[in-house]
């Protein structure tokens, strides 16, 4: 039963990065009808502030027996990462999606695909396809306190040299992966002059997948006050309603589009940040499926409607999750290397059955 | 093959040359994206529809093709293998088209975009997890050679012989397009593509005017695709990637929606740029081949990030594409009487 507990985790954990990225998706269309292909670059561009500023702020010289360093600097992270996303949201709206937004649908979309391109190609071009592993936080472990591992235990990751005047040795870094720390490398640390090493400590892939679930129950009901109480959020709903009749009544409609591609690209930041982290790598194609993905999410919840987009989310990490395994219970053994293709399947079965998705009104004709 | 046959294309393969080899095989691509580029434009050009599965079909043709030469090589003659294939490819497309098709066009709104880009992804996976003997999984499908062989002697009529192939195939797609849109049936279409309330009010059925083209298309997508496993010898899931989309999606636009000559003129725009600019890094470029400026090399590694480029400000510039819906001839035509006008204006 244990087994079920970690799938289920994990669903709900995939399903919370989709609905984050879902609610971009679902906003945007809802108030301009754009399927805004490039928000899983957005999202991807997230990951990669998150990553820097991780390292910016020097996550990995934090020793761990304090902690809130650690956590202020994720916070801080997160922050820049949903801000510098919504920037770039913006810039886009502004130098790409406004000009073409009166010429028409088929305009708008290769506009969005022909975004998403040059994103991807451009952090391609500039951070290469390698991917970076996530940033770490570490623990101290000084060299006579080195526990007597059997070889293979602490592993020799890398060795940095500290470049900030402090020392001019080399830092050694250890983790799960790279040399193993036997009694040569002892024997080579404590000639050189080393006191001690440090220890990548990464949450487990479940904690992280919890985090992520937590920051979702947070914001879920923030964006939820956003819409229904603010001042823009009623902007938006009444642009989404009828553009025109909004126009007529005064409502600033290139702000309120402005404001929504922000709001939808700052969760999407957030969103990319925490799938870093639990996935241990950023890339500049880490967009490109969770991205589609999340549409999928979006479509399934019912596109335009915000709940829809973090029901069809967590809806789609978990059939992503537990069909797979369902399956291989049911004797199938290579369902896993489905998984993809069960979620486009359940998109087009959902299309089929509720071509407005769970919880989508039915869109209705303007003549 | 005679062996008398040898001497003559021994000599057409030496006088092809490097050079020759180069154009022949720039001819044979700039054609398969030309019939691409034809197809994908009477779904997403006429038929404002908008498809992002068009390298879906073109994969479901090619394997179609690829794996029943692939399984039934040596059992009939060539020639008639490569009718087989071709026509079983251009079927199971067809048939892909309307399972996607049927479904998503009922629906108003993008859900066709979203779905079609799902069916190509779920191709993809689907030919990578199948088991290696069948489609060959990631390491590819070798395609044996039942028109044409190509060896080191007969490389040159096998080039020459492709390109002429490929000429056929496009002028047949683009008086089929043509025709196809100047019918009653296209028609039809185009009043749905415009307004499809207002042509359901005259009597015509949106779904079924919606369905035949994105069926032709998809079928069209499927016979280039049976050419491409056949010409490439082998086939490999890798090669139908999104990317592969946008490329066609980039010939529609650079040509204009809706234009027969500017989608192949603008196939040839963009194979010859990318290509000299693939050989130009690797100084492999043949010595006929006209090079590049040298102060544009730095080109070739951006290129990925210019062709996105292209197609953002193609859209912000010039939203139908370069030539409209209009053809070239429409503007040389205009180009002349504008011309002597202008002439007789002078003279008086």
């Amino acid at each position: 039963m244990s087994d079920l507990h970690v799938f289920l985790l994990n669903g709900l954990g995939l399903g919370a990065i989709y609905a984050f990225i879902a609610l971009g998706y679902t906003m945007v269309y809802g108030i301009i009808r754009l399927i805004n292909f490039a928000h899983g670059e957005v999202f991807m561009v997230g990951a990669y502030i998150g990553y820097f500023a991780l390292r910016g702020l020097g996550v990995e010289q934090m020793p761990l027996p304090a902690p809130w360093p650690v956590v202020l600097a994720i916070l801080v992270a997160l922050l820049l990462a949903g801000l510098g996303s919504g920037l770039l949201a913006v810039v886009v709206e502004r130098l790409a999606y406004r000009p073409v937004r009166k010429a028409g649908r088929i305009a708008a979309l290769l506009t969005a695909v022909g975004v998403s391109l040059l994103l991807q190609n451009l952090t391609l071009r500039l951070f290469t396809a390698t991917p970076r592993p996530g940033p770490a936080a570490r623990e101290w472990i000084a060299l006579e306190s080195l526990p007597a591992t059997a070889p293979g235990e602490l592993r020799v990751d890398r060795t940095v040299r500290l470049s900030d005047g402090r020392s001019d040795t080399d830092e050694v870094v250890v983790a799960d992966s790279g040399v193993a720390l036997d009694e040569a490398w002892r024997a080579r640390l404590a000639a050189e002059g080393h006191q001690g090493v440090f220890r990548r400590v990464e949450l487990t892939k479940q904690q992280h997948q919890l985090f992520v679930i937590g920051m979702l129950a947070l914001f879920a009901p923030t964006l939820w006050w956003l819409v229904k109480r603010t001042r823009t959020g009623k902007a938006m709903r009444a642009v989404s309603e009828d553009m025109d009749a909004a126009r007529l009544m005064g409502i600033p409609i290139d702000r309120v589009v402005m404001a929504t591609f922000f709001l939808g690209a700052f969760v999407a930041g957030l969103g990319g940040v925490a799938y870093a982290a639990t996935y241990g790598k950023v890339e500049p194609m880490l967009g490109f499926l969770p991205g589609m993905k999340a549409f999928v999410a979006a479509v399934i919840g019912g596109i335009g409607s915000i709940p829809g987009a973090i029901l069809g989310g967590l809806v789609l990490g978990l059939v992503e999750a537990l069909l797979p395994l369902l399956l291989m219970r049911m004797g199938w053994a290579e369902a896993f290397g489905w998984t993809d293709a069960l979620a486009f399947l359940f998109l087009i079965v959902v299309l089929l059955v509720k071509p407005t998705g769970l919880l989508g009104k039915p869109l209705r004709e303007k003549v | 093959m005679g062996s008398d046959a040898l001497p003559s294309t021994l000599v057409l393969g030496l006088s092809l040359g490097p050079t020759g080899l180069w154009w022949t095989h720039l001819l044979v691509m700039v054609g398969m994206y030309a019939l691409l580029g034809l197809s994908l434009n009477l779904i997403n050009g006429y038929g404002r529809m908008f498809s992002l599965g068009h390298h879906g079909f073109w994969a479901l043709g090619a394997y179609a093709a690829g794996s029943l030469v692939h399984h039934a090589a040596g059992s009939m003659p060539g020639p008639l293998l490569f009718l087989a294939s071709v026509v079983l490819a251009v079927g199971v497309a067809a048939l892909g088209g309307l399972l996607i098709g049927v479904p998503c066009l009922r629906l108003k709104g993008d859900y066709l975009a979203v779905a079609t880009l799902g069916f190509g992804e779920i191709l993809r996976i689907t030919i990578q997890n199948l088991p290696e003997g069948l489609l060959g999984a990631n390491i590819g499908l070798t395609v044996p050679r039942v028109l044409l062989e190509k060896t080191p002697e007969t490389k040159g009529l096998f080039q020459a012989g492709w390109a002429g192939l490929m000429v056929v195939a496009v002028v047949l797609v683009a008086w089929l397009v043509r025709n196809l849109v100047t019918s009653a049936r296209g028609r039809t279409m185009l009043a749905v593509a415009q307004d499809e309330v207002a042509a359901g009010l005259l009597g015509v059925d949106p779904t079924r005017s919606k369905v035949a083209p994105f069926v032709v298309g998809a079928a069209l997508a499927g016979l280039a695709g049976a050419l491409y496993a056949h010409y490439q010898g082998t086939i490999a899931p890798q090669e139908f990637t999104f990317l592969e989309m946008v490329k066609m999606l980039l010939v529609v636009v650079l040509g204009g929606l809706g234009s027969i000559s500017g989608c192949i003129l603008a196939a040839f725009v963009l194979l010859y740029v990318e290509q000299v600019l693939q050989l130009a890094g690797q100084d492999m470029l043949p010595a006929g081949v006209p090079p590049l400026p040298a102060s544009w090399t730095w080109l070739a590694e951006w290129w990925s990030v210019i062709y996105a480029l292209v197609l953002v400000l193609l859209m912000i510039f010039r939203p139908h594409g370069l030539l409209g819906t209009r053809e070239l001839n429409d503007l040389l035509r205009s180009w002349r009487t504008r011309r002597t006008g202008r002439g007789t204006g002078a003279g008086a």
